[in-house]
């Protein structure tokens, strides 16, 4: 299978990291040479496999070695876990380095590592621990940071480590099989039944080729899978045990890790939070205990799963900030304080300017309600009639510009003074003075005339005056008035004073419009001045939204932003950000998933055919959506027989099927459900953290049926039913097999090949 | 009905003596209730005398009902119907234009809609009176459920114009107390003429209430729910055979399921019969559906059945609202790929719609023999207007960059036609068959992907090269078809049935709805800004205002009674759990837990009509949350009540005399709000200006 020279590699690898020393050729040393292939891959949480050996020698310290301590005790009676386990790394990380190109989004998420490598600030809108774990990964390897991952299908040039770039996906998606099935056993449901279930997530294509490419999917799901594996059995064992303890600090833990891969992993959180309110619910029946004793068992499962979460979550997004301290490409998002916050940011190109803002002043004006941009000029002018008709001022255009760029520098001068010197004086600008304000590169002052904006004719023009000596004169001076002078004071202070412009003359303020110029404007943003805000005309109309142009100055020094006031802008900015929605060819709705209706293209070699294309095991997926309606329906008959006092199943019985829909059930939904709402555009492997939960339930339907078919006492029956499973599974393992080539894309493809995997009309390969 | 309301609510421990009481008092509270709303709701009812806010829209869309011509709407016909057949009935002749806001009706017969229109939103209070009496026994809470909704200002507001909301709130209202009387009936008297009676008006009420706007579907899940608890209790009781059940299920399947089907569609049927004339909302529709329009240019058309080479076409896109394929002398500018003749889709008809179609191989077509284009043959389009050759090559499409961009005037310009379905040598029919123009060489299907073009594309939809050929919007239709050398035959054998029409209308309002998203920069109103009465609406400007904004106290103590309910009802089921209940009196368990469902209930239906506004993305505006007020009063009623009854008695009076005096004081100082007041934003001391309590009200 290969792996035996790749295990050979990977020694050498992990041997080279400098973190891991003695302790790990220790381990190696006592293993057996049987799993020998699977160890040295373990790095950052996978002690698992070491820790299974006798060796006493492990040193708990930090929070994920803790649990796979609590974690190897099942492991160690278990050696189904460790069957299931090396087949899930035999298929995950089979050739893993291959194809030596960029497939999908690892050229953002590859980017993103980079730009950790080099300590670059980006802004994105998912949280940073996905990344983090594979930039960590990747800094033991020595990358460098230097690839530019530049479109998808590009080649890694030799110094990338891809491997390694792409180990902590595949160590994760190869765990997540032992980690269902102890999640399977914990729901006591039958050990054959649970390795079933193991096997069918090392069996699906979609789950497989997620976990082979730098893509964060792969942790989500283990996170909040494990996560609940340890919240089951925190609500299951004593408690203010040890275990107790331990495993809700642990669910608690990998909840937070999960959210901080991405916030869909607030949906399993959710789920997490109803099967903790519904324990809690149940145990109020018990009349044994006090009230107190209640309220105290309350505030510590709060301060077990909400407290500790919510510090881990604060704490990795204390590492993300301290990482990225330089400046990078997505800066112009954040606003001025935090990029000057950053090195080699907005700080080190104006350092050394004064922080007073006086005659002579260079400086940029930054719109700050919303859309960030810039108050701008260039030496191009009005057209003279618009396609409306109506004519213009011809003067030279005002714009508002999203971008850093010279053209978005003004000087304030004082109409009193001649030149543009500072004298030894400084001449401060304060509240109600006027100013001109004189564009830097064309010399020219700000002006408005009672002539309407180009695209809001409701306003006025506001231009860059140029003199054409006809009885236009320029009208050039501009109130000043500091918004926030209670704070401030009221001298006009870089970034920190919030100033509207008041135009002297026609007694309008300067004003971003939110419309965009057409052609002749570049498209840039328009600016106009409007009537003075203090006297809204009150007619008729609906909205009237009025966004005055703050300005703020740059700082001229390196602010120094605590961590409260970064982490908040940054989340505020995350979570507000709007997506555009966008076309995308392998884009897809919530209700194609379930049935498989399209998958996504990932990458594609031109001359060979061969290629990468995220598809499920149409087989099994078709199987877990009708179990869901299998088990609504047995719920529904149960619960309508129950009602009229037909006992089916006993007590215990009744609990199992109940906790499983709990689960199972709703852990689907609320991990599906919600896209309904969502506006962004989707994808097919937005739909793999609820698929997981279809499995399990699966899973329970299976045995769910054995155990009715057994009361019948025929075994033959029962022999039969174990027959078809079997039979399904093998089918289910045949599909597997027949779309591996599309999952690893090293097979060369006839065009006839391709169209022969086309199962359904709707799937798009691609092929020439 | 009061002698059954006696029987009710008389415990089985109370004597005759106290239901005599009750029900005295429930006569006199209930008609104190009516009188209050009609002063309320009918004073200045007819002033402002010209056009306010939406009046514009459905005035309009009543006049329209009234000439019959066809239009195209967001929501169901019937709140608009109604509001037609009022104006038709009260002498309103439909020729006033409504054109905007604010002007004046000089004459025109629109007292009659206003005044329809108010009646039904005044019904509303009595309605919610019986909803909460039913629910609680309590005419104590119902009284005040009922002067919460009569003192609030934002209430009359709305349900005094021509809108669609007074209907709206007024079958609304009447579903929710339908539903409260078929499950208070359904525990002894299922089956009685009585509890039909209630069931079927439960039925209709639903069937109208969604089908005077889609949010009608919020209402119906809330009777779904509780038809779904009453069935649960009736499955739950085994003293009644299962087939008792299974009669009950099958009652309610058809009461609340099937004739609701039947009605919706009935209006439709009306709406579809009654707009048989051609109008502004054509373009929308299919060329089928435009066929039975009288005055459209496909009503009755007689043109060549099939597309023979020669003919002159025009194509419509054929997805919900796709407009013609269109081309015009003006090249795309610069930026834009090459600089071709521009390609694009527009809805209206339009010389620039018409294409010549030719073989790919010849210029020349036989003038004698003439060959019908089949599926799969090679053809090429040249637009008649400008003699140019639709074509497309390997550019980035304007606005979908992944695109080929059209142009016309080159080579490379054949195209290939597949009929959806098709099998080799089907002709091309006129309007019937759907086919997908593929460009030969760069095997991608022409089609509108729905985005405007900037100016320069003069906003028309844009046209580009699509690879992915299963995009739904790659599918075309032939709609006018010009060729002397063919027969031509009548059209109207093409029209579709009412059912596939019925379908069409609820795909076009559905796109229609989908496409209300608020503009770039624009500033909709957020449902969180809502319940705390955060910001108005103009309904009338200049010296006569009116400004739709909730009574501040009634809202904000909404929320408050709101809050109560949610922990007194935490707590009450915490302490069940708990078992602490079990030394409590069986009487005041019994009653307790009435309230507390009744609020459970009238909360729910607050949930259902606020929640989901959070997850649409369209245009919201404040009136949106007007339903959802009326549970909430509702709730407020029944929560006060629960809490004065556990006081003393003196203490009880004086609260309930407390509130209706904060009620009826609060009224006084909003009323201007509804019943209009002048300018005053100048003058800082005007009575209006005190009233500023938020900035953010506008007035």
């Amino acid at each position: 299978m290969g792996t035996e020279i790749k295990s050979q590699e990977n020694c050498e690898n992990s041997l080279r990291n400098r973190k891991k020393k003695e302790a790990l050729t220790q381990n190696n040393v006592l293993k057996s040479s049987e799993k020998s292939e699977v160890k040295p891959q373990n790095e950052s949480k996978g002690k698992v496999e070491n820790q299974q050996q006798i060796e006493s020698t492990t040193k708990p310290q930090i929070h994920e070695e803790r649990n796979d301590k609590s974690f190897r005790i099942r492991l160690e009676f278990d050696p189904m876990s460790v069957v299931l386990f090396t087949l899930a790394i035999i298929t995950r990380f089979f050739k893993l380095s291959e194809p030596r190109n960029v497939v999908f989004d690892e050229l953002h998420y590859g980017k993103y590592v980079s730009l950790y490598m080099r300590n670059v600030f980006f802004f994105e809108k998912h949280p940073p621990l996905g990344k983090q774990l594979i930039a960590s990964a990747a800094y033991f390897a020595g990358y460098n940071g230097n690839n530019t991952f530049s479109k998808i299908g590009s080649e890694y040039s030799e110094n990338v480590p891809i491997f390694w770039l792409r180990f902590i996906p595949a160590l994760f998606g190869s765990l997540l099989v032992p980690v269902s099935y102890n999640l399977l056993l914990q729901l006591k449901i039958n050990r054959w039944v649970a390795t079933l279930g193991g096997l069918l997530i090392v069996f699906d294509n979609a789950l497989l080729t997620q976990s082979r490419f730098i893509l964060m999917e792969p942790m989500l799901i283990l996170f909040s899978t494990s996560a609940l594996l340890f919240l089951m059995r925190f609500l299951d064992s004593k408690y203010f045990s040890i275990n107790w303890c331990l495993n809700g600090l642990l669910a608690g833990v990998f909840y937070s890790f999960s959210i901080s891969v991405k916030y869909v992993g607030f949906y399993s959180y959710v789920l997490g939070g109803i099967l903790v309110a519904r324990h809690i619910w149940l145990e109020l029946r018990d009349k044994t205990f006090s009230d107190l004793t209640i309220a105290m068992r309350i505030i510590t499962k709060g301060i077990l799963l909400v407290v500790i979460p919510t510090a881990i979550y604060l704490g990795i997004f204390h590492i993300h900030l301290n990482m990225l301290y330089k400046a990078g490409p997505h800066d112009s998002v954040m606003t001025s304080a935090f990029q000057a916050s950053l090195e080699g940011g907005l700080a080190s190109i104006t350092h050394g300017q004064p922080l007073k803002v006086v005659h002579g002043s260079q400086i940029t004006l930054r719109h700050t309600n919303g859309r960030p941009c810039w108050l701008h000029s260039h030496a191009q002018v009005y057209p003279v009639k618009y396609e409306d008709k109506r004519g213009s001022s011809h003067q030279q255009q005002v714009t508002c510009y999203s971008f850093k760029d010279v053209n978005n520098w003004w000087i304030v001068k004082r109409p009193s003074k001649v030149d543009f010197s500072i004298g030894d004086e400084l001449d401060m600008i304060k509240d109600g003075d006027e100013i001109q304000l004189v564009h830097g590169l064309t010399s020219r002052a700000l002006n408005s005339h009672d002539v309407a904006a180009p695209v809001s004719p409701q306003s006025q023009e506001v231009s860059c005056y140029i003199d054409y000596n006809i009885s236009m004169p320029g009208q050039l001076l501009w109130r000043v008035e500091i918004l926030n002078k209670e704070e401030e004071g009221i001298h006009w202070h870089a970034i920190k004073s919030q100033v509207r412009l008041v135009h002297v003359t026609t007694q309008t303020a300067l004003r971003f419009t939110g419309r965009q110029l057409p052609q002749w404007g570049y498209n840039q943003h328009e600016i106009a001045a409007d009537k003075n805000l203090n006297h809204p005309d009150t007619s008729d109309q609906k909205e009237r939204e009025r966004q005055l142009l703050k300005s703020e100055m740059i700082p001229m020094e390196r602010t120094d932003l605590s961590f409260w006031q970064k982490f908040r802008e940054l989340q505020s900015k995350m979570f507000w950000q709007s997506d555009t929605v966008q076309n995308h060819m392998y884009s897809s709705e919530p209700l194609e998933w379930p049935f498989l209706s399209k998958g996504i293209a990932y990458w594609y070699q031109k001359d060979t055919n061969a290629q990468i294309h995220l598809l499920g095991n149409i087989a099994l997926w078709y199987s877990t959506t009708f179990s869901l309606l299998f088990y609504v329906a047995f719920l529904v008959f149960y619960l309508l027989r129950r009602r009229r006092q037909f006992i089916d199943l006993n007590d215990q019985e009744w609990r199992k099927f109940q906790d499983a829909g709990f689960t199972f059930l709703l852990g689907y939904l609320i991990n599906f459900l919600p896209y309904f709402f969502v506006e962004r555009t989707l994808f097919l492997h937005n739909y793999l953290p609820a698929l997981i939960y279809k499995i399990y339930l699966l899973c329970f339907l299976i045995e769910h049926i054995h155990d009715i078919l057994r009361r019948s006492n025929q075994n033959l029956i029962i022999f039969t039913y174990k027959v078809l499973v079997c039979s399904w599974l093998i089918y289910v393992f045949h599909v597997f097999r027949t779309f591996l080539i599309v999952s690893y894309g090293r097979t060369r493809l006839t065009t006839d090949d391709v169209m022969n995997l086309r199962w359904r009309d709707t799937w798009d390969f691609i092929f020439s | 009905m009061t002698l059954t309301k006696t029987k009710e609510s008389s415990m089985k421990n109370s004597t005759t003596k106290d239901s005599q009481e009750k029900d005295k008092w429930y006569r006199i509270a209930l008609s104190v209730v009516i009188l209050l709303t009609v002063v309320t709701r009918f004073h200045k009812v007819l002033e402002p005398d010209h056009v306010c806010w939406d009046e514009t829209h459905f005035g309009k869309m009543g006049s329209w009902y009234i000439n019959r011509t066809f239009f195209f709407d967001v929501h169901p016909p019937l709140g608009k119907m109604l509001i037609a057949l009022s104006g038709k009935l009260t002498g309103y002749n439909g020729t006033y234009p409504f054109e905007k806001p604010a002007d004046k009706y000089n004459g025109t017969n629109y007292e009659g809609m206003r005044v329809f229109c108010t009646a039904l939103g005044a019904a509303i209070v009595p309605m919610a009176f019986e909803t909460v009496s039913d629910l609680t026994g309590s005419v104590q809470a119902a009284f005040i459920s009922a002067g919460y909704i009569i003192f609030d200002v934002g209430m009359i507001t709305l349900n005094q114009y021509i809108l669609l909301d007074p209907p709206l709130l007024f079958f609304m209202a009447a579903s929710v107390m339908g539903m409260v009387k078929v499950s208070k009936f359904t525990q002894n008297q299922s089956f009685t003429r009585r509890w039909w009676q209630w069931l079927m008006f439960t039925g209709t009420m639903i069937a109208c209430t969604i089908s005077v706007k889609f949010v009608g579907l919020f209402v119906v899940l809330l009777v779904g729910f509780q038809t779904i608890s009453d069935l649960w209790n009736v499955l739950g009781d085994l003293s009644k055979p299962i087939f008792y059940s299974i009669y009950q299920l099958a009652a309610r399947a058809f009461a609340l399921i099937l004739w609701p089907i039947i009605l919706y569609i009935f209006f439709f049927y009306i709406h579809l019969s009654v707009l048989n004339k051609s109008g502004n909302g054509d373009g929308f529709y299919s060329s089928g559906f435009q066929s039975r329009l009288i005055g459209n240019s496909l009503y009755n058309a007689s043109m060549p059945r099939e597309v023979a080479y020669g003919a002159i076409i025009t194509l419509k896109n054929h997805k919900t609202g796709g407009g013609y394929l269109h081309s015009h002398f003006h090249l795309y500018p610069k930026t834009v790929g090459a600089r071709q003749q521009q390609v694009t889709t527009y809805t209206h008809k339009d010389d620039n719609n018409k294409w010549l179609i030719k073989p790919y191989d010849r210029e020349t077509f036989g003038k004698k023999n003439v060959t019908i284009v089949k599926n799969g043959d090679l053809v090429r389009l040249e637009h008649f207007q400008t003699r140019r050759n639709l074509h497309s090559h390997n550019e980035k499409a304007p606005i979908t960059v992944k695109h080929f961009q059209n142009g016309t005037g080159d080579a490379n310009d054949i195209f290939k036609i597949l009929i959806v379905n098709g099998r080799e040598g089907d002709p091309i029919e006129t309007v019937s068959t759907k086919f997908k123009l593929i460009h030969y060489f760069q095997h991608c299907a022409v089609t509108s992907p729905g985005k405007q073009l900037p100016k320069w594309g003069f906003e028309q939809q844009e046209v580009s090269c699509n690879p992915n050929l299963r995009d739904k919007n790659v599918l075309w239709n032939v709609e006018d078809n010009y060729f002397e050398m063919l027969p031509n035959v009548s059209f109207h054998v093409y029209a579709p049935s009412f059912i596939s029409r019925f379908l069409e209308s609820h795909a076009v309002m559905l796109q229609g709805n989908a496409g209300l998203k608020p503009k770039e920069g624009e500033i909709t109103s957020r449902p969180w800004q809502w319940p705390i009465n955060y910001k108005g609406q103009f309904f009338s400007g200049g010296n006569f205002r009116i400004y739709l904004l909730g009574n501040p106290i009634i809202w904000w103590s909404n929320l408050v009674f709101m809050a109560l309910f949610l922990l007194t009802y935490f707590i009450a089921a915490v302490k069940q759990q708990r078992g602490y209940e079990e030394s409590e009196e069986i009487q005041k368990k019994e009653y307790k837990w009435r309230s507390l469902n009744a609020g459970m209930w009238l909360f729910m239906g607050w949930i259902l009509h606020y929640l989901p506004f959070w997850a649409m993305g369209r245009v919201l505006y404040f009136h949106h949350y007007f339903p959802a007020v009326i549970f909430n009063s509702m709730l407020t009623g029944v929560m006060f009540n629960y809490l004065a009854e556990r006081m003393p008695n003196w203490m009880k009076h004086v609260a309930i005399g407390t509130i209706f005096g904060i009620l009826s004081y609060s009224f006084k100082l909003f009323q201007p709000l509804a019943y209009g007041f002048a300018d005053a934003s100048t003058e800082s001391n005007s009575t209006m200006f005190g009233l500023r309590w938020l900035e953010s009200w506008e007035f």
